[in-house]
């Protein structure tokens, strides 16, 4: 089989692609309008994912820390969490949702982050904020299991089963974006608004891409409101865009609200982008219109125009978040690329039976290895030492070192990004995407061309 | 009493004690608490001992493996988030080594997971022979002997050698926790372990100096022109093996007391090293230590030369800066050392008005030493959280801040600008370049067009619409007098992009040795 799918020979991590569990369930977490999450553990397991988020969005995010010291690692540290709910609550009066997020320690430690919920329900909420709406939300993330990636999805879990109800009047499909950009999740609004299909859209981070106004404080949050999350339990269907990162939430609404549901593809490329609106179009009856044909015809043209003159058996490797890579590997193959390593950063056991990779296993024509529990160091070892050759590399910037002194250009995608400007606002889902990612990729390689003086001239005509 | 009660933190009866307006009287009235626990839930801005221990002094150390034993999280985060280079292409910004601990090591302990990972990065990069390993808070509530298996390796592997750092992120209330553990460990267990080739009569350690976007190299070139040998640098741009042979230099020259006085005080202690406190910042306090460098060993003569030389290619552009920045309003809000290393140095070299002072880490002597040296009326904070931040800005409505990246968002958000204290806009900071650029910096923050632009609301204020752009010396030298106008002397920065390209092989006078010592 010319397509092989293995894990990273090493037990230790040399550069990684992917960071922890508590990362993930912090990401949710901003996603929600008068939210702040708390999480319970050192201070560096906040601040660290703030600087994380403001080093991609070049903004900054509201997160709260228990603050542990030495003290709750011997006596317990759960007293440190009621009174970060209190302090929290007096000193932000719109705080409505508060998820409190674990972290290895807190876990290990073993406090018990449910037990203390009900009690500041029973006791601090009933008392000190009667007639506040509250709503405290456990999380539990070690960060000795999983990834950034899982912990999102055990993140959106919780947030959606604490919130999702029956019989509420408003009748939507649920959109599960998953990890995603604000350039992302405009582009899936404007297709699901030129289908006139109403979305609870899960989570919708369009404001992350927040304004320099003369006036007020414009911080950088979600605007997914208790409300939208309440009415998750009575769509009239679910698309859960990214398997890994909302597969669990969207299971769950299938089977406690018996909602239909449709899980996957990421709208990555042209075709997975034809599947998604099938899919809103099976689940809502509403039909596909002209807009859309033409808005598919602009990117195909566009992409016509790079894709075998320029692209064609270009050598990529990808990482990055699961549901990301193997989008692109397959969008890549429709350009005509050969994707030739996929590396994909935890150790979950069932990459091997996702359909997408049993696809590339059952039909590429050429050598590509797909390696789990992967980091940076699998592609900068075959690249220094093991002959690997390769054109492009697709993921995000914890890789440029890697890339640069390889001398193989990087394509910025994925999370975080953050060095290049901007990056957050154009999506990589959608048509629009699709073409983005398309002249992206040729003119990341021009520019390659231009500075190692290979065929430069070619761009002399084109 | 002067201390500062925010309107945000009225419910927290214990922060009062953490804010002081300063008034003329005397200090022992107004220092605010510090290094105390942080209270939860307030959006503190600090980090954890780990990442004290680790990511501030140890990672800069440039020819190491750097392997951290936990889970990913503490790794991935320590990693491409600071701006510490080294004259060896950066191998310790460019890799980052994680245990990678799962669900069942945590249960059956990790020490075999340790030991493997440790040798999978040596056969990974087999040109490093030195290591560090940084206990986390997993790896330390599991119990996980990490001394024990690396002497097991030590001993397997005799050209090899490796530190342990245990210092998991709760150990302590902040960053500043790990910095101690650190400097501890490497005084008890490197320190001693190698003897160094002499080659200077004046052998100096340059310890607390983490080589921000060059400054430890830009230091290094005065001290060589001096003749001096710097035996070790803790730790920007630091070798693993010059640090272990710390021991034999006959000075201590300490950059950040705050992170790195410990172990100076303790080569003291041990070695009878005496330490002296210097500050790269300035052109004042860099020629003073220079200068107090110079005289320890009888070489003031050196030193009056650099900086005569420096001071003269330098102070036209320095002053160019602060005659346009002259009383504007900034709040230094770094976090340790920064506080007091510029509370005073840019008002009376850059003109700028300290409005307040803040450490997110700092110690009740790094408060008593900032506050002594910025103006009355000056705003301290410590432990600042962000409620608090924004409730001093609108108070003060500084026209710039100095602080970290996150926090510089924030700012950014009510119209302050912001520079980057810790890594720096466009760094080297020290030195008196570099001092230049700072004020360079500071001025483009403070002049911005797009700055001016973002205070203007278009559905209702005037417009000027007969101007389609604006410079930022249109916006700083209307009001200035007419002799700074015209002054031939002054001038803006004109030095490159990379200020330490000039120093690369850089020739260095050969002083003859004429002590005992090349014996040594």
């Amino acid at each position: 089989m010319p397509c092989k799918l293995k894990e990273k020979e090493r037990t230790g991590v040399i550069n990684p692609i992917f960071t922890c569990q508590p990362a993930g369930a912090q990401y949710a977490s901003i996603g929600i309008k008068d939210c702040i999450g708390i999480v319970h553990g050192g201070q560096g397991c906040v601040m660290f994912v703030r600087l994380w988020f403001s080093q991609h969005y070049k903004e900054s995010f509201e997160l709260a820390s228990s603050s542990l010291h030495e003290d709750a690692a011997i006596f317990g540290g759960i007293h440190r969490v009621e009174e970060a709910v209190d302090v929290l609550l007096m000193r932000y009066p719109h705080v409505k949702v508060v998820p409190i997020i674990t972290t290895c320690s807190t876990e290990v430690i073993g406090d018990d982050v449910d037990g203390v919920v009900n009690k500041l329900n029973e006791g601090l909420l009933k008392e000190k904020y009667a007639g506040r709406e509250v709503h405290l939300i456990p999380i539990h993330t070690p960060s000795f299991k999983g990834s950034h990636v899982t912990g999102y999805d055990v993140g959106v879990e919780a947030i959606i089963k604490y919130f999702a109800q029956k019989n509420k009047p408003q009748k939507k499909l649920n959109l599960l974006t998953g990890w995603q950009n604000p350039g992302d999740v405009h582009t899936l609004k404007h297709l699901l608004s030129e289908m006139k299909v109403d979305a609870n859209v899960i989570f919708d981070i369009e404001e992350f891409d927040a304004p320099l106004m003369p006036d007020g404080n414009h911080i950088a949050h979600g605007s997914t409101t208790v409300e939208d999350l309440e009415n998750t339990g009575s769509a009239i269907g679910t698309i859960a865009l990214n398997r890994y990162e909302v597969g669990k939430a969207a299971s769950y609404l299938k089977e406690e609200f018996a909602i239909p549901t449709i899980i996957g593809p990421s709208p990555i490329g042209i075709r997975n982008t034809d599947t998604f609106l099938q899919n809103v179009k099976k689940l809502t009856g509403k039909a596909i219109p002209p807009s859309l044909v033409k808005e598919r015809g602009i990117a195909l043209d566009a992409i016509t125009d790079v894709a075998h003159m320029f692209l064609a058996d270009k050598r990529v490797a990808i990482y990055g978040n699961p549901d990301l890579v193997i989008g692109l590997a397959e969008f890549c193959l429709d350009l005509e690329m050969k994707p030739v390593l996929l590396l994909l950063g935890d150790d979950n056991t069932t990459y091997g039976n996702d359909p997408r990779i049993k696809a590339l296993q059952e039909n590429v024509d050429y050598d590509m290895e797909v390696v789990t529990n992967a980091d940076l160091w699998t592609l900068g070892d075959r690249l220094q030492n093991q002959g690997l050759k390769l054109d492009l590399i697709l993921g995000h910037s914890k890789g440029r070192f890697i890339a640069m002194d390889n001398k193989v250009p990087l394509v910025r995608v994925g999370f975080p990004v953050f060095d290049r400007a901007g990056y957050y606002r154009d999506p990589t889902v959608g048509y629009e995407g699709a073409m983005l990612l398309a002249e992206k990729m040729a003119n990341v390689w021009f520019t390659d061309m231009e500075y190692t003086k290979n065929k430069e001239w070619l761009l002399n005509m084109w | 009493m002067p201390y500062h009660e925010f309107e945000c933190s009225q419910c927290i009866p214990e922060r009062i004690k953490h804010a002081v307006d300063k008034t003329k009287n005397d200090l022992t009235e107004a220092l605010p608490l510090g290094y105390l626990n942080t209270i939860p839930g307030t959006l503190s801005e600090r980090g954890c001992a780990y990442c004290g221990a680790k990511h501030v002094i140890g990672t800069p150390m440039k020819d190491v493996i750097h392997l951290s034993h936990g889970p990913i999280g503490c790794t991935y985060d320590t990693w491409q988030t600071k701006r510490y280079i080294s004259d060896n292409d950066n191998f310790q910004i460019k890799y980052t080594f994680a245990s990678d601990m799962k669900e069942k090591n945590i249960v059956f302990g990790a020490e075999k997971v340790l030991k493997n990972n440790i040798l999978e990065a040596f056969k990974a990069f087999p040109k490093i022979k030195r290591m560090t390993i940084y206990q986390t808070c997993a790896s330390a509530l599991i119990g996980d002997d990490i001394g024990a298996i690396a002497n097991e390796i030590m001993e397997e592997m005799p050209d090899v050698d490796i530190f342990v750092c245990n210092s998991p992120g709760f150990a302590g209330p902040s960053q500043s926790g790990g910095h101690h553990k650190i400097n501890l460990a490497w005084v008890n267990d490197k320190v001693g372990q190698v003897e160094p080739k002499i080659t200077s009569d004046y052998v100096i350690n340059y310890v607390g100096e983490y080589n921000i976007q060059g400054d430890q190299q830009v230091m290094q070139d005065y001290f060589k022109r001096m003749g001096i040998q710097i035996l070790s640098t803790f730790t920007g741009n630091g070798s693993y093996d010059d640090l272990r042979a710390m021991h034999r230099a006959h000075l201590n020259v300490l950059e950040c007391a705050r992170s790195a006085e410990y172990i100076c005080d303790e080569l003291r202690k041990r070695y009878g090293i005496p330490r002296m406190d210097i500050d790269g910042f300035g052109f004042k306090p860099l020629s003073s230590s220079l200068r107090k460098i110079g005289l320890f060993f009888g070489i003031e003569d050196r030193a009056n030369a650099i900086i005569e030389e420096e001071t003269k290619r330098w102070k036209p552009e320095l002053d160019w800066y602060a005659a346009r920045l002259k009383g504007k309003k900034i709040c230094l809000w770094p976090g340790g050392s920064k506080l007091w290393h510029w509370a005073h140095v840019i008002h009376e070299e850059m003109g700028l008005e300290v409005v307040s002072v803040y450490t997110k880490f700092g110690h009740q002597g790094d408060m008593e030493k900032g506050i002594s040296r910025c103006e009355a009326g000056a705003l301290a904070i410590d432990d600042p959280n962000e409620l608090e931040s924004l409730e001093a800005m609108y108070k003060l409505k500084p026209d710039l801040i100095v602080t970290g990246k996150r926090p510089g968002e924030v700012a950014k958000k009510i119209r302050v600008p912001y520079i980057n204290a810790h890594a720096y806009h466009n760094g080297p900071y020290k030195g008196f370049e570099g001092w230049v650029r700072f004020a360079r910096d500071i001025y483009n923050a403070v002049y911005s067009p797009i700055h001016k632009l973002s205070l203007v609301d278009i559905s209702k204020d005037k417009i000027v619409t007969d101007k389609s752009f604006v410079t930022r010396q249109m916006l700083s030298d209307s009001q200035l007098d007419e002799s700074i106008l015209n002054s031939k002397e002054l001038h803006e920065y004109t030095g490159e992009f990379d200020s330490l390209k000039r120093l690369r092989g850089r020739k260095y006078p050969q002083y003859p040795m004429k002590g005992k010592l090349a014996a040594i």
